[in-house]
């Protein structure tokens, strides 16, 4: 892909190898910990590309995977008593079929209506689980609503360094994953898809069956990083669901570009790392993460780094970077073949 | 009370009446902007603050909400449509993605500003009606304002200034080549119909609790009233607006406050996974 000359050459590489030496440095446990979710972010992040950069189809809802895995995460283990591994591997298949089944429904959407349908799906997930309680059997306990359910973990106080180089794994393992899903011959033909739906089906590509696909495999992978987030929090909560964590997923990968995969995860941890170090209050950093996002939008169509390396490698234009589909006229030339 | 039947619908009516002006604001963004305005939620919302902030000073009236809030959200909404939404509407990714940003920037500063716990207006002692119905005033002048506010907006559609708004929802090209200002008109409408948003959300204030998430659910009211009505009728738009009030205020009523969003949003999901082509384009239907 276009991007892959731009991230060989041993910088990944380099970046991990930093990442895996900070810890030595002796930081501060707070910002261990800030790392260990950027890099649950930054999986969730790419994940987020894998459908609405490399499938083009643009999900507003993709914190639902997200959360199911959460959720799944926490009632198997807390309430099922199952063990761990297998509930987190559950969660997982779960997340892949809650991906599937959007991907069913919005296949034969185009364009804002495939946004319009993931959130309002996403909403419903955030308002099920803000507004279910469920019982523990042997405790007693009410869980559920805004404050969550606990995941019951085989360990107790896991130390931040142990979390941090798990997450960290977990990321690259991840990572991997989704660049040789998207650099294969399915991500081939998505991109394909997100390019333009009409020559892909001339050509004879089950579009359908491909966006169920597309939306699988990045919803297993965003469960993957929600099942990691439940471990790592110990609880799943109603904010796994929520609309502020889709556009988070969002935001990542307009500012990284879209369809790259790395791109998302460098934003993802270099904007998180920096709004969450600078300890701001919640709604300003969703306040940031929004102005940041509208600035991106506006001046850097194909986001900061797709921009950067489009004019670096085309002094001419930067073209290449916006999706090519639908420009010009949006409604006028629907009916037309 | 023997039945809360009469004061569901009645409640109902008069929400569902003001949703109207929203839903028609929406509509009117499509038509003629062609994009789909996921904030429009954030000015009913700012609509509500500026409703709240002014009875907070002792001016409790609906009267002098609803065009304090519409020219403050014609300005922002202007803004928005010269800065961000007319240079991206071609752009699939950026419009979606960037209005719901205009949304939650919107969401966040009055969190910030005013706190996450609802607010509420004291609208007076609300006038008691036949069998112990409650019929609130704020209600009676929000639902008269809106079905005014529409009648004129249906006037200005079938007449000749409104020629231009018409004339760029068929076809832009030819528009621009009589000389119309596009652009200028497309930001223009933008802002009023921002403008009927917040003034939905100052007229609809004292029926509920002001929050900073409170406009989510009149978008998606919204949003299913203009894929079902489409852009065509703006009597349609007021009637099935009432319809879904109704069904609201019931749900609301019946099961929980929440299930009226659910429902709502359900509603979205189904619409559109049975209509895959989503908003019925007008062209070659108008007139």
């Amino acid at each position: 892909m276009r991007n892959a000359a731009a991230f060989r050459g041993g910088w990944p590489a380099a970046g991990i190898g930093l990442l895996l030496l900070f810890p030595l440095s002796s930081p501060d446990a707070f910002f261990l910990d800030v790392f260990t979710t950027g890099f649950l972010l930054a999986a969730f992040a790419a994940s987020w590309d894998v459908v609405g950069g490399v499938s083009g189809q643009i999900t507003l809802g993709h914190a639902f995977p997200f959360g199911v895995a959460a959720y799944a995460c926490a009632l198997l283990t807390s309430l099922a008593g199952w063990p761990l591994p297998l509930a987190v591997a559950a969660a997982v298949l779960l997340a892949a079929a809650v991906g599937a089944g959007i991907g069913a429904l919005s296949a034969p959407l185009a364009g804002p209506f495939v946004a319009l349908l993931t959130l309002a799906l996403g909403e419903i997930a955030h308002e099920a689980a803000v507004g279910n309680t469920f019982f523990s059997g042997p405790g007693g306990y009410a869980w559920g609503g805004e404050g969550g359910i606990p995941v019951a973990l085989p360990w107790r106080d896991a130390s931040p360094f142990s979390s941090y180089y798990a997450a960290l794994a977990f990321l690259c393992l991840a990572s991997y994953g989704m660049l040789r899903f998207s650099r294969s011959g399915a991500g081939l033909i998505l991109r394909a898809i997100a390019g333009s739906p009409i020559t892909a089906q001339a050509s004879g590509v089950p579009i359908a069956r491909y966006k169920r696909l597309g939306f699988a495999v990045g919803s297993a992978f965003a469960g993957a990083a929600g099942a990691g987030f439940a471990l790592h929090v110990g609880r799943a909560t109603a904010t796994d669901l929520s609309l502020e964590l889709s556009f988070q997923a969002a935001t990542f990968a307009a500012v990284g570009g879209r369809g790259t995969i790395v791109g998302p995860i460098v934003a993802a941890l270099v904007l998180h790392v920096l709004f969450q170090g600078l300890s701001l209050p919640p709604s300003a950093r969703v306040l940031l993460y929004a102005l940041t996002l509208l600035v991106t939008l506006r001046f850097f169509p194909g986001g900061v780094v797709g921009t950067a390396r489009d004019l670096a490698s085309r002094p001419g234009g930067k073209e290449g970077a916006r999706s090519p589909r639908r420009r010009g006229r949006n409604r006028s030339g629907e009916g037309t073949p | 009370m023997t039945s809360p039947l009469p004061q569901v619908l009645l409640d109902g009516l008069f929400a569902g009446g003001t949703y109207a002006l929203m839903a028609a604001g929406m509509a009117l963004i499509l038509g003629v902007v062609k994009v789909i305005n996921l904030s429009h939620g954030a000015f009913f919302t700012l609509g509500a603050y500026v409703a709240y902030a002014l009875a907070e000073r002792g001016i409790v009236s609906p009267i002098a909400a609803a065009p304090i809030a519409a020219v403050i959200a014609f300005a922002f909404g202007v803004f928005l449509a010269k800065s961000f939404v007319n240079p991206v509407r071609n752009h699939p990714f950026a419009l979606p993605v960037g209005t719901l940003a205009c949304a939650l920037l919107f969401e966040q500063a009055a969190q910030m500003a005013w706190g996450p716990h609802p607010l509420s207006i004291e609208a007076g002692a609300p006038w008691i009606g036949p069998g112990g119905l409650v019929i609130r005033r704020w209600g009676v002048i929000a639902f008269l304002s809106s079905a005014a506010l529409l009648g004129g907006l249906k006037w200005l559609l079938s007449a000749r200034p409104g020629l231009p708004l018409r004339l760029i929802a068929e076809d832009e090209e030819i528009a621009g080549s009589l000389g119309m200002d596009v652009e200028a008109i497309r930001y223009l409408t933008f802002g009023g119909a921002c403008a009927m948003a917040a003034a939905a959300g100052a007229l609809l204030s004292p029926s509920g609790a002001v929050t900073p998430t409170m406009g989510r659910a009149p978008l998606l009211l919204s949003l299913v009233v203009v894929i079902v009505a489409g852009m065509d009728s703006v009597a349609v738009i007021f009637l099935l607006s009432i319809g879904l009030g109704i069904f609201g205020n019931a749900c609301a009523w019946f099961l929980s406050p929440q299930w009226s969003y659910v429902a709502l949003l359900a509603a979205v999901c189904l619409l559109l996974s049975t209509r895959p082509a989503g908003i019925v384009v007008p062209a070659g239907r108008r007139d």
